[in-house]
């Protein structure tokens, strides 16, 4: 089973950067780092969809403004959902959906699972290299959600 | 006309809204797009060594941080006041050309294809990157994903990482190139060309073949008779990475060309009560507004602006699509140069002429020995240009400038960025006003088409509002108020 994680935002922008946070966290945890290769993107759409061509699995982490949730919260959805995280999709060529769809239609070789991992944002408007404290503290658990992920799917092939 | 007044503290904001106002006889008075405004970029940049901004630029957006990346070498290049080697030049421009073919494809394929060939009536669940692989066929489709995979390899291989490069120092490029990569470059640009070609024809059978979607192109809906900016080498040809910018008037005469550390003394920036948004305007024409002309400022930056800034195309087969744009728009040659097209729909066909541009300037780029050169870089001395460093360069969605200031250390005292997108807030709004005109008449707002004419006229800029401020989530979120003079709103249209 190939496996990716692929962190999705913007390290400049204060919160939207959270998603490659995690990433980079995933890969400093040494019993986590050799379970999924990782990938660190700008944007969605076509590019996310083309970034996990030939692999089995994939889990996307983002930042997300729902403004229903307190900033923080991880909340775990599907591709079908119709919440949506910031940079999932891309304003210049394609939301997600679509850009599966098409893969899908063009024969690609798409992961048979994909989870999204949306972070609820604090702060997304401020050039800083700084994660706000409450979306800091949501790193671990974002981690420990992915961990819950590999191991059930390791179970259930 | 009832002049409407609004405090500006109650300024409008808002992630892809448009905000239409009526006067008391219910016609259009005015039209304004908000977008959030991202904060304290310059504070962010100042105290930083200079050399980190290319590859922090690269991070202001998604979607062309090849753009940043090379702008911000170019400003640094004149910051420490070193001459790039032909060979650094030459790489960075073969990096750039192979970005713009992925970007332009993509542009045609995901954004723009669809109002054409699935149709501009076309239900908006249909009018995606699907519905138009399902309509041109899935060989097709499977081009236009092979097209962007090649050129990202080469963006990867060239720039050092994939999606932000870090290549680009001052002075150069930070390495070289080897014989199996030009191969594969070579290669790969030869595909390019041929892709280019087949998509011209693709617009050419189905576009310029029928006759209703010609003359959507060819009506007056986003039809602005502007200023229009392009950046041009040394005979006046498009150049997308090096050379002085041009502005044309609406009649297509030179008004002014200049190299970009001169931007301050030709455009300054507009700020209306309504909105955070700063408009470009010509300086020494002045602002008269929302308004086209001669006597109105407002300038366009984009595929259209560029060919029209222009006096030709620097390679032979774009050159043919050049002369053959002009010559079926009813444009005629005044003084050895085409008048300018003012269809701004037309931008669809500009940009694919771009694309074959770009992919035989990658060809000619790669076929140059030069580019396996060693001397990729010149050290810089250590010397600060105490006038600061301004590079530019055409970002696919316009002149994109970066200017830089350090202190004698080389940290950075001042920041300032004029992005593609935002040279166009002035006519973007222009065209949502005419698209907006058309539908709403003493108060009575014809509701079907609403959404689709403004997503047209959005699109044919491809507004980059990552860069600009980095919101507008997914296939454009799109809220549309209108009010009456007071402010009140009448009515709302919303799609997610």
């Amino acid at each position: 089973m190939r496996t990716i994680l692929i962190g999705l935002g913007n390290p400049i922008l204060s919160d939207d950067g959270v998603g490659l946070e995690v990433v980079r966290r995933f890969c400093q945890t040494p019993d986590l780092a050799s379970r999924a290769d990782t990938l660190e993107l700008g944007a969605g759409g076509l590019r996310l969809m083309e970034a996990m061509v030939g692999y089995d699995q994939a889990i996307v982490v983002d930042a997300m403004e729902t403004g229903s949730s307190v900033p923080g919260t991880v909340i775990e959805f599907s591709i079908d959902s119709v919440s949506t995280t910031r940079n999932i999709s891309c304003s210049h060529d394609s939301s997600l959906g679509h850009a599966v769809s098409t893969g899908q239609a063009l024969g690609l070789k798409l992961p048979r699972r994909m989870q999204i991992l949306g972070i609820e944002a604090g702060d997304v408007e401020t050039f800083s290299e700084t994660l706000t404290p409450e979306v800091e503290q949501a790193v671990p658990l974002a981690l420990t959600t992915i961990a819950r992920f590999l191991e059930e799917w390791t179970t259930n092939p | 006309m009832t002049r409407i007044t609004i405090d500006p503290i109650t300024r409008l904001e808002g992630h892809g809204r448009i905000e239409i106002f009526l006067n008391d006889d219910g016609s259009v008075q005015n039209v304004y797009f908000q977008i959030p405004e991202l904060r304290g970029f310059e504070r962010f940049c100042v105290g930083r060594q200079a050399e980190e901004m290319p590859v922090i630029t690269s991070r202001i957006c998604g979607v062309c941080p090849e753009a940043h990346h090379m702008a911000a070498a170019k400003a640094l290049d004149d910051l420490f006041m070193v001459e790039v080697p032909p060979a650094g030049k030459k790489i960075r421009e073969l990096l750039y050309s192979a970005f713009y073919v992925a970007d332009h494809t993509t542009h045609f394929y995901a954004l723009g294809g669809p109002d054409f060939i699935v149709g501009p009536d076309a239900p908006p669940e249909e009018r995606n990157i699907l519905g138009v692989i399902r309509k041109v066929g899935l060989d097709i489709g499977k081009q236009v994903f092979e097209c962007r995979s090649r050129n990202h390899d080469i963006i990867k291989t060239i720039g050092g990482r994939a999606v932000h490069p870090v290549g680009g120092v001052p002075g150069g490029w930070s390495r070289r190139i080897s014989n199996e990569e030009r191969k594969t470059i070579l290669d790969s640009a030869m595909k390019n060309i041929d892709f280019a070609r087949f998509s011209l024809k693709i617009f050419d059978d189905l576009v310029l073949k029928n006759a209703k979607l010609l003359s959507m192109v060819t009506s007056d809906i986003y039809y602005h008779k502007t200023y229009y900016m392009g950046m041009v080498d040394e005979r006046n040809q498009v150049n997308f990475y090096d050379g002085k910018i041009r502005v044309v008037t609406p009649e297509g005469k030179e008004f002014i060309k200049y190299p970009a550390r001169d931007y301050s003394k030709h455009i300054a920036e507009r700020v209306e009560p309504w909105t955070y948004l700063k408009y470009p305007y010509l300086k020494n024409v002045g602002w008269k507004g929302f308004v086209d002309g001669n006597e109105s400022g407002v300038y366009c930056a984009s595929p259209l602006s560029r060919l029209n800034a222009a006096d030709s195309m620097a390679t032979p087969e774009a050159q043919e699509h050049f002369e053959r744009f002009y010559n079926t728009l009813g444009s005629r040659k005044i003084d050895g140069r085409y008048q300018p097209v003012h269809h701004r729909l037309a931008t669809h066909w500009a940009r694919l002429i771009e694309l074959l541009y770009a992919a035989e300037r990658m060809l000619e780029l790669a076929r140059d020995d030069e580019i396996l050169s060693d001397k990729t870089r010149i050290l810089p001395s250590g010397e600060i240009n105490p006038a600061g460093g301004i590079g530019a360069v055409e970002a696919p969605r316009g002149t994109l400038t970066h200017h830089f200031e350090a202190d004698s250390r080389g940290i950075l005292t001042s920041v300032n960025l004029i992005v593609g997108t935002t040279n166009n807030y002035a006519p973007i709004t222009m065209s949502l006003k005419r698209a907006a005109e058309k539908l709403i008449t003493k108060g009575k707002v014809v509701s079907e088409g609403l959404l689709n004419q403004i997503e047209m006229a959005f699109r044919l800029y491809d507004p980059c509002f990552s860069c600009a401020t980095h919101s507008l989530p997914g296939e454009m979120q799109l809220i549309v108020n209108i009010r009456d003079s007071r402010g009140n709103i009448l009515e709302t249209h919303q799609r997610d």
